[in-house]
């Protein structure tokens, strides 16, 4: 025990003590994510703000007063009247005035309702730079909905003169009510919306715990090439310490550091999201449609979430064995779990079970499907399927971590080698 | 007991062979040295005896402990010095000789003296609180090498101690190396190129030429036999001949 811990702070002490490594695992998702999150944030809130509306009125009627009033009681927008000769007149007024939409409405306008006309109201945008033009689409989105509030007023108000009945079925005659059946329950959700939350988990969970399962072998890799290529590997074989205990000491010092990236990248990865989604903006959650994660759930999925990172890392450091530096340690790790992690992205857009059985068989090997099946498991309560999983990374990843510290009891962790770089 | 024991030890690095079957035993408290041209099969003997490589041939045991079968009793033995070797560079000089002292406390050593040991030999003083990474190369000898002598090893395998050390440091370190080895009676077995290193230091040497073991005797029983000045002449005759002979 005494040595595993010598061990372990060494390689600790070690890492967090590498620049890089530090970039990586906290300027990165603690400073760099939050600040594109606030800069992404700056941009919309600027988008949001309040619709300076020129309003032009060459109608003489009612309702181009009506819609001034409709518009001047919409919420974020700010009517003012102005008299102007002509479009370019109320343009170069509002450009004076910093106001970025001008509303025309034509000397036409209550006519031609009266009459049963169609008629319209201009809306111009102004444009000051090429920007995205969020700030203007929002605005003309807002004058949008007005008059598309004021067209349903005005239909409701000739059909109650002109038909029996009550307006709005004969506006609406046909509404869709839909619903959702999740766990054999009826939930009063539309399915577009839970689709919208599936996908969003269906994307992100397979995304984060690939990333996580490529950083963390990265590392272990590292560690041991890092031996190689610093010639400190031959002096740390011939302590008097177990390989084994060398092993395990790498291992855990590389996942402290997996779990202290984990973390701030979550928190990272948090403070993004939410800078993005705009707050009060009420989100269906996943409890709200009755998937609710219990305790049990929660120890299980944890438990395939360890066994799947214990079993990467046995390969990382395995495959280490044969890179001579760093460098081709990337390369090997890369070569040698792209290859497992590669398929599993196609989870993000199928369910398994709807699969062909040779595929469904395959991605069943992979050990890094069973984290994004059992976290969906997880979710539906389905505790059977993580129980494999847990038995089934359980046997891989003895096995692989044996086959590590197998060879790392023999010379083969010295000779052992292929190189990656071209040869000039 | 013999410190060491080597019986017909060969060694293939696929079709090379780098050791063809050597024989030899070195004695408790002795400082042996194994010198040979370049590609001898030096370092390859030093590394069965460190436990780093296995042997395809022959045996070999430290204190009575076969290098393959008892590996793990051999390592709490020894201490071995690569040819070629380096230390953590995020650590500073101090925190790498902790590290090291801790894993060897359990051989009944107190770390607190193996440190002060190491602080005297690594002669780095205050450099020692800097990071290794800042050293340079003949620091970071002067350093490992402090390394594998301040746990007191039963027996120091060092493969080209004073390589990269410019003199007067190369002669502090052979002092060292033989004050240590009357004082505490470790044992030395040394690896070396530098013929004066060798007459300097060694009580017995092997000479060892494409893995065979030529001669092996006290620097001066072997200046008698081939009646030369130094071992130099000596080291030169044998290879001429050896080669001659081929
Ligand atoms: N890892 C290896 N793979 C293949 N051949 C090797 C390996 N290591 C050493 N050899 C070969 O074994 C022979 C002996 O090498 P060794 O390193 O023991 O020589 P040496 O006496 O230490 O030489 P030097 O004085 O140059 O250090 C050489 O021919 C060398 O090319
Ligand atoms: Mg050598």
């Amino acid at each position: 025990m005494g040595d595993f811990l010598t061990i372990v702070m060494k390689e600790l002490r070690h890492m967090l003590r590498d620049k890089g490594l530090l970039f990586g695992i906290i300027v990165v998702p603690l400073l760099l994510y939050p600040a594109l999150g606030h800069l992404m944030q700056v941009g919309m809130q600027q988008a949001q703000e309040e619709t300076k509306v020129v309003l032009v009125n060459f109608d003489t009627g009612n309702y181009g007063n009506l819609l001034i009033k409709s518009l001047e009681i919409a919420p974020n927008v700010t009517v003012t009247r102005i008299e102007a000769k002509d479009l370019q007149d109320a343009i170069n007024k509002a450009k004076e005035k910093d106001y970025n939409v001008v509303v025309v409405i034509p000397g036409d306008f209550s006519t031609k309702i009266d009459a049963n006309e169609k008629t319209n109201v201009e809306i111009y945008a102004i444009f000051k730079s090429v920007s995205t033009g969020i700030r203007e689409s929002v605005s003309e989105g807002r004058i949008n909905a007005v008059v598309n509030i004021l067209n349903e007023y005005l239909a409701k108000l000739k059909i109650k003169n002109s038909a029996s009945g009550d307006p709005e079925a004969i506006l609406h005659p046909i509404e869709a009510q839909s619903y959702s059946v999740i766990k054999d329950r009826v939930v009063e959700v539309s399915p577009s919306i839970v689709v919208n939350l599936f996908s969003a988990q269906g994307l992100s969970i397979p995304i984060i715990i690939l990333l996580m399962v490529m950083v963390v072998s990265q590392m272990a890799a590292g560690t041991m090439a890092m031996e190689k290529e610093n010639k400190t590997l031959e002096t740390l074989l011939t302590l008097p310490v177990n390989r084994l205990t060398i092993v395990a000491g790498k291992i855990t010092g590389t996942a402290v550091m997996g779990l202290i990236a984990s973390i701030t990248y979550m928190i990272g990865m948090r403070y993004y999201m939410s800078s993005l989604i705009p707050s009060g903006d009420s989100e269906i959650s996943l409890e709200a449609l009755g998937l609710t994660i219990t305790p049990k759930g929660a120890i299980l999925f944890a438990l395939v979430m360890f066994l799947t990172i214990a079993f990467a890392l046995g390969l990382a450091m395995f495959l280490a064995i044969f890179a001579e530096d760093v460098q081709s340690a990337n390369t090997v790790v890369s070569a040698g779990i792209m290859p497992l992690a590669f398929p599993v992205f196609v989870l993000m857009f199928t369910d398994i079970e709807t699969l062909p059985a040779v595929f469904k068989y395959f991605l069943m090997a992979l050990p890094f499907s069973h984290p994004i099946l059992a976290f969906r498991a997880m979710l539906m309560g389905q505790y059977s399927s993580i129980y494999f999983s847990i038995i089934y990374l359980a046997i891989l990843a003895t096995v692989m971590l044996y086959i590590t510290a197998k060879f790392f009891s023999t010379e083969k962790v010295l000779t052992a080698k292929l190189r990656f770089r071209r040869r000039t | 007991m013999a410190a060491i024991k080597v019986e017909d030890l060969e060694k293939d690095y696929g079709k090379v062979k780098a050791l063809k079957g050597i024989s030899f035993e070195v004695k408790e408290g002795e400082i042996f040295g194994l010198i040979g041209p370049n590609g001898a099969g030096k370092s390859t003997t030093l590394k069965i005896l460190a436990t780093l490589l296995s042997p395809t041939g022959g045996r070999a045991e430290i204190f009575g402990y076969d290098v393959v079968k008892r590996a793990d009793d051999v390592r709490k033995l020894i201490s071995y010095l690569p040819e070629e070797a380096g230390a953590y560079k995020n650590l500073t000089g101090w925190e790498y000789l902790t590290f090291m002292a801790k894993l060897y406390a359990k051989t009944g050593k107190s770390v607190e003296e193996m440190l002060e040991l190491g602080r005297e030999i690594s002669d780095l003083g205050k450099r020692l609180n800097d990071k290794i990474s800042t050293y340079s190369k003949g620091m970071t000898r002067k350093l490992l090498l402090a390394r594998a002598l301040m746990v007191k090893p039963k027996l120091a395998i060092l493969d080209e101690p004073a390589s990269g050390l410019d003199i007067v440091n190369a002669y502090v370190i052979r002092k060292n190396i033989k004050n240590f080895a009357r004082s505490e009676g470790v044992t030395f077995f040394i690896s070396s190129h530098n013929m004066l290193e060798v007459e300097f230091l060694c009580d017995r040497v092997a000479l060892i030429n494409e893995g065979v073991i030529v001669e092996i005797g006290t620097p001066r029983e072997l200046k008698e036999k081939y009646g030369a000045e130094n071992l130099e002449e000596v080291f030169m005759d044998i290879v001429e001949n050896t080669l001659g002979g081929v």
